[in-house]
């Protein structure tokens, strides 16, 4: 016991992480588990949990894809690694592409997952602010049996940020009118007013900076821009309210916020 | 009636003996382990508390059949004891099956106690008991079932550390075989890859009885799977015994 303690305290150069080295490919580690493929999962993936809890290793982030390929090999169906190691990649590698690959990863070892696409495009659509891939994986998630109605509110949400009003418009007229229940009805309206007046202040915008141009000053009131002739009409709110407008900045807005309708 | 008699006496001197409860009590320490092991995860508990119950069962069943197995009939040799019951009305294969169903109630006795305390440490956790799970214990069953037919055979001719080497070759082998498939799809046609493929039939497929992986994430198995490695596994044990009493009716005693 004397030894051992005298041993542990005499301190050994160390390289930290340098058991990556040491793991072989999980195609060909499967071969050798004995049929224990999914208790040795477990393992490796514990351990790939201390092993991303230690933040002494410069180039850990360098085998991450590696460590949830070889655990996604021997167990594919073990769904918790996957996810965690997108996890890690998205918030401690800021790596957003290496998650998304892990994901589709494991999409392709569980085509009837609709988690793993989905994951995917919510890390495209709120950190990568991707949202035309973003929607490309929605549309994958939709496409498996079992997603839940969010990822279609999602998709909608989407293809609004991907500034494509009129098929972002149309997609929440058809969540609305297929709506079980009063507050999904409520949240699509809710999208709907929000897009008729992202596109009436564009067009309203657009027409003031032309008057402005023109007359070298921002109209004294919205009308004045059908006056000029610069719109046939003056368009209101979802629910018939004017936009407010201020003549001494030229700023246009929405009357009412849309989520306080 | 002899068969039962002499599986009756092998089953009570198998409970005797200490490697048994040796591995017993290593394999309900791994059980309880895995609760342990659990706590260090991110996400699903009770998974890890399968999985690593399911591979302690498998485990130290496969070490009970082939430690206590491959001394079976040289025992009897060793000690002189076979003279005395062969010299009994008893035919050879009756001695030979009674020693084999003699230790699968043994080893069903030890499964039947580690499933106990692996479903209760599950029901533990999910107040619930985990029935298919026993769809995996039961195929690890057979499986023993097959590896005490292959340590009797070895023990028939060889003595039981030889055996016990033989029969974890064929415990490795048994696992390993299912990776010839590779082998075989990368061989070009010829002599080769018939070979191969004739080796790939030939050799035990200890995986056709390893359900652990489906039972666990609660997927489902066909019917015809459950079937044909039931019969899989009957007739490659009947295979592997009547080997066994063909060795064992050439041996001379005297």
């Amino acid at each position: 016991m004397y030894l051992k303690i005298i041993t542990d305290r005499i301190t050994r150069k160390k390289i930290p992480g340098s058991s990556i080295i040491y793991l072989p490919e999980g195609k060909y580690l499967k071969y050798g588990t004995l049929g224990f493929s999914s208790f040795l999962a477990d393992l490796i993936y514990i351990w790939a949990i201390q092993y991303y809890g230690d933040y002494t290793i410069p180039d850990s982030y360098d085998y991450l894809y590696k460590i949830f390929e070889i655990i996604a090999e021997l167990d594919p169906h073990y769904f918790d690694p996957i996810d965690m190691g997108a996890f890690i990649a998205a918030y401690e590698a800021q790596d957003l592409e290496l998650a998304v690959k892990i994901l589709d990863m494991g999409l392709e070892k569980n085509p009837k997952e609709w988690f793993f696409p989905y994951q995917a495009a919510h890390y495209l659509q709120f950190m990568q602010k991707d949202h035309e891939r973003a929607q490309e994986y929605y549309k994958k998630t939709m496409s498996i049996e079992g997603y839940p109605p969010i990822v279609r509110r999602l998709y909608a949400d989407a293809i609004f940020k991907a500034t494509d009003y009129e098929r972002a418009f149309e997609e929440w007229l058809e969540i609305y009118n297929t709506a079980e229940d009063e507050r999904i009805k409520k949240v699509a309206s809710n999208h709907l007013y929000r897009i008729k007046a992202t596109v009436d202040i564009e067009k309203l915008q657009d027409a003031i900076t032309k008057y402005k141009e023109k007359y070298g000053r921002f109209p004294a009131e919205l009308s004045r821009l059908v006056y000029a002739g610069f719109l046939d009409s003056i368009p209101k709110d979802m629910d018939d309210k004017e936009y407010l407008y201020d003549s001494q900045t030229g700023e246009v807005k929405p009357p009412t916020i849309p989520w306080k309708r | 009636m002899k068969i039962r008699a002499i599986a009756f006496n092998t089953f009570k001197e198998a409970i005797r003996d200490r490697i048994l409860y040796l591995l017993l009590f290593f394999a309900l320490i791994c059980i309880a382990f895995s609760r342990l092991l659990a706590l260090l995860t991110i996400g699903d508990r009770v998974k890890i508390i399968k999985d690593v119950g399911l591979a302690s069962i498998s485990l130290f069943g496969a070490l009970m059949a082939i430690l206590i197995g491959t001394g079976l009939v040289y025992k009897e040799i060793d000690k002189k004891t076979i003279y005395t019951l062969l010299s009994k009305p008893i035919h050879r294969y009756q001695f030979l099956l009674g020693k084999f169903f003699g230790l699968v109630l043994t080893l069903f006795i030890m499964l039947l106690l580690m499933s106990i305390i692996f479903l209760a440490l599950i029901f533990f956790h999910t107040f619930t008991i985990e029935w298919q799970l026993l769809v995996a214990i039961l195929y690890i069953f057979l499986e023993l079932c097959l590896i005490t037919a292959v340590a009797l055979l070895f023990s028939c001719f060889s003595t039981p550390i030889l055996s016990s080497i033989f029969t974890l070759a064929f415990y490795l082998i048994g696992h390993t075989a299912w990776g010839l498939e590779t082998l075989i799809e990368k061989i070009k046609p010829g002599l080769g890859k018939v070979l191969a493929q004739g080796l790939y039939h030939f050799l035990p497929d200890l995986e056709n009885f390893n359900f652990r992986i489906e039972v666990v994430h609660n997927l489902p198995i066909p019917a015809s799977i459950f079937l044909y490695s039931t019969l899989y596994g009957v007739f490659y044990s009947l295979f592997v015994l009547t080997i066994a009493f063909l060795i064992f009716r050439k041996r001379d005693f005297i």
